[in-house]
């Protein structure tokens, strides 16, 4: 029976054809701001990775006379230098190809978020089904002017986080789901 | 019988306090008691401290008891308590998702009850009262049930709620018998577990507990004349047949045992409220779940529970934010085909007329997966060499191959008006159902080598979690998605 069970379809009254379609709407884009703000984390905590591998190269140039152990010489660092590199250059691919695919469309009687590059994901959540929402903004956000919504539902497992919106759209979007959450 | 004014629980429930008090604060405490206990007089010392401590608890049961008041005001369970920190809990009863009444082996001997009343609020909170008169707790439940059944609608028809409250009144006398366990079958449900695991279990424990004293052995061995070790030698080795064997038959005595515990006297029915069962030898649970409750429905079968004709249930409530509470779910075993007609057609009625779709995954996905699961293997033998490999690996290939056909084979997607039927598993059989008007969300998922190939997963979230459905055409998949979508907001719209 497995053989070639697709396309069966029986019950020719509901029309899927017919049903709203997700795939032709437009998803708008969150905030510029944000794609610079996590540009600045990546290159911060790379940074701070790639001086934490060098440090006895440092410690060596800043006081010649000090004695390192013999296993930190400096001839083995280029194995977690490249690991870094590999991870680094895989986490800004992900920013530069993932970062214009994150969106969220507003309709009439549910949200939807799209998010990801390398694992994508495009998740459907109804206002009816929203328990309550919540605005964050951590320090970093504050200074690019960014507020991350966040969605909870029954179970957690449909709960949605949309980062980096900026402040009034933030606002208005909070507007939009108050008035309709919990009305189904 | 009215809960108006604060009441107490039943005086035996100080005993109960106690004796759930001295489990708990015992895990915690009993360093500090051996630690009490060091010294020149240890026994005295030990005896003492075990005094002091039995001392200390039974007077914080006792206080806790004293402390402990519930109530019913209007539609808001009332419960008030705490030994140092006073606190108030209002439970409002349509934030109730169940209730369950207990009895441990204290409260079967003096006819006594426990009721749980467990919340899906995201702090994760629930109530337990411990002992409480058994017609108490039949009453209280129904008055919990009859007005958190039915969440009151819109505010205009808040007056209209006294007739709803009539309409939705249980009616013992229409319910339906599901499963009841008689010994024999008990018996067939404690065979059908899951032996290996349970002999694993079992096994862990032996081990763990050998492993602790290696010393005995060892100084058992030395005391062994040098002329009988050889003799030993030979003995292990004939020892370790009958020894699988007795490792195979600890399983299933760990199976009938858990069976026996778990499910023994088990009684089912469905009426007008929902499912109600009953279960249980020295802890005997009872469970009444009001079908709107339901988010997910699991049959769950194996080889030879097919072979009995037996499946096993479970129904799984709204969870928690917080994983502690573990999910609300009920087990019932052996459910018979008429069964599942049953409770399907009571649940989910629009399975009679016929599905809308039905999905399988993409075919040569498998394949693909396959090679993958293979190729190590054979990149190992192609290195290695030896022809005896090389037989161990062609059928090591071919055994995956068949399973991976198997398991692609068995998986199936049935979408109907207001149901989706996930079917899954080759051996280890399962069908999850799930509604369209309770969804909490759907998502399309995909790694970016499968979106190249127009392949993803189909993520249906329920308040019980979330049910993954693998390797779909997007078309076909985001198809379902809008589908699923449009009959929620069609389905809420009616209720």
């Amino acid at each position: 029976m497995m053989a070639d069970a697709f396309d069966i379809s029986a019950n020719p009254e509901v029309d899927l054809s017919q049903v709203p379609k997700l795939g032709e709407l437009d998803f708008i884009g969150v905030s510029p701001a944000y794609r610079t703000q996590r540009l600045l984390q990546w290159a911060l905590i790379q940074l701070v990775l790639a001086l934490g591998i060098l440090s006895p190269m440092i410690l060596r140039a800043v006081s010649p006379s000090t004695e390192l152990p013999e296993e930190m010489g400096t001839g083995i660092l280029w194995v977690p230098l490249v690991v870094q590199l590999v991870l680094g250059g895989f986490w800004l691919l992900e920013e530069a190809f993932g970062f214009p695919r994150r969106g969220y469309v507003v309709r009439d009687r549910d949200i939807t978020y799209r998010t990801g590059w390398f694992s994508r994901s495009t998740t459907t959540v109804p206002y009816g089904q929203i328990q309550h929402l919540e605005l964050t903004q951590g320090p970093a956000a504050r200074l690019f002017g960014l507020k991350h919504l966040k969605l909870y539902t029954a179970g957690g497992s449909g709960n949605l986080r949309i980062a980096g919106l900026d402040e009034e759209d933030a606002e208005s979007l909070r507007g939009v789901l108050d008035t309709r959450t919990g009305k189904g | 019988m009215d809960f108006l004014v604060p009441r107490r629980q039943h005086p035996l429930g100080v005993l109960i306090l106690a004796a759930q008090f001295l489990w708990r604060f015992g895990q915690q405490a009993w360093p500090l008691l051996i630690g009490v206990s060091l010294g020149d007089n240890a026994l005295r010392n030990l005896l003492l401290g075990g005094a002091g401590f039995l001392v200390l608890t039974g007077a914080y049961a006792l206080v806790y008891y004293l402390r402990f008041q519930y109530s019913v005001e209007g539609e808001v369970l009332v419960v008030q308590k705490g030994v140092i920190q006073r606190e108030r809990l209002q439970v409002p009863f349509d934030r109730i998702q169940t209730i369950q009444l207990f009895q441990g082996p204290i409260q079967q001997v003096f006819g006594l009850t426990g009721l749980r009343v467990d919340t899906a609020g995201s702090s994760g909170s629930e109530l337990q009262l411990v002992a409480i008169r058994k017609e108490a707790a039949e009453a209280l439940q129904s008055i919990l049930r009859r007005q958190s059944k039915e969440p009151v609608p819109e505010q205009g028809e808040a007056n209209l709620s006294g007739a709803v409250v009539e309409k939705s009144m249980p009616a013992a006398s229409s319910a339906t018998p599901l499963v009841s366990l008689s010994m024999g079958v008990l018996l067939k449900v404690g065979l059908s577990q899951n032996h290996l695991r349970n002999a694993f279990a079992g096994f862990a424990l032996i081990s763990y507990i050998i492993g602790n004293r290696p010393e005995a052995i060892t100084a058992w061995l030395d005391s062994v004349p040098a002329l009988l070790a050889p003799l030993l030698g030979v003995a292990f080795l004939l020892l370790i047949l009958p020894g699988i064997v007795l490792f195979l038959m600890s399983g299933v005595v760990v199976s009938m045992a858990t069976a026996v515990l778990k499910y023994y006297r088990m009684t089912s029915s469905i009426g007008e409220e929902g499912l109600h069962a009953e279960m249980g030898l020295l802890r005997r649970n009872t469970f009444q779940v009001p079908f709107d409750r339901i988010h997910l429905t699991l049959w769950r079968s194996n080889w030879i529970r097919r072979k009995l004709g037996f499946e096993t249930l479970e129904v799984r409530q709204a969870q928690a934010q917080s994983e502690s509470v573990g999910g609300l779910k009920v087990m019932l075993p052996a459910m018979e085909p008429r069964h599942r007609a049953i409770l399907e057609a009571e649940l989910y009625p629009d399975l009679t007329i016929p599905p809308v779709r039905i999905l399988k995954p993409v075919r040569r996905m498998r394949w693909i997966l396959w090679a993958v699961a293979v190729l190590p293997s054979g990149l190992i033998w192609l290195t290695w060499g030896p022809w005896s490999a090389g037989v161990v690996t062609a059928l090591w290939i071919a055994f995956s191959g068949w399973t991976t056909a198997r398991r692609f084979a068995s998986l199936q997607l049935t979408i109907h008006q207001d149901t989706v039927v996930i079917e899954k598993g080759w051996f280890w059989r399962r069908r999850i159902l799930l509604k369209l008007s309770q969804l909490q969300g759907v998502e399309w998922e995909r790694k970016v080598f499968l979106e190249r190939r127009s392949i993803g997963h189909l993520v249906f979230h329920t308040a019980a979690g979330a049910r993954r459905f693998p390797y779909l055409r997007r078309e076909e998949g985001e198809a379902i998605r809008d589908f699923a979508m449009n009959q929620h907001h069609a389905g809420s719209r009616r209720a």
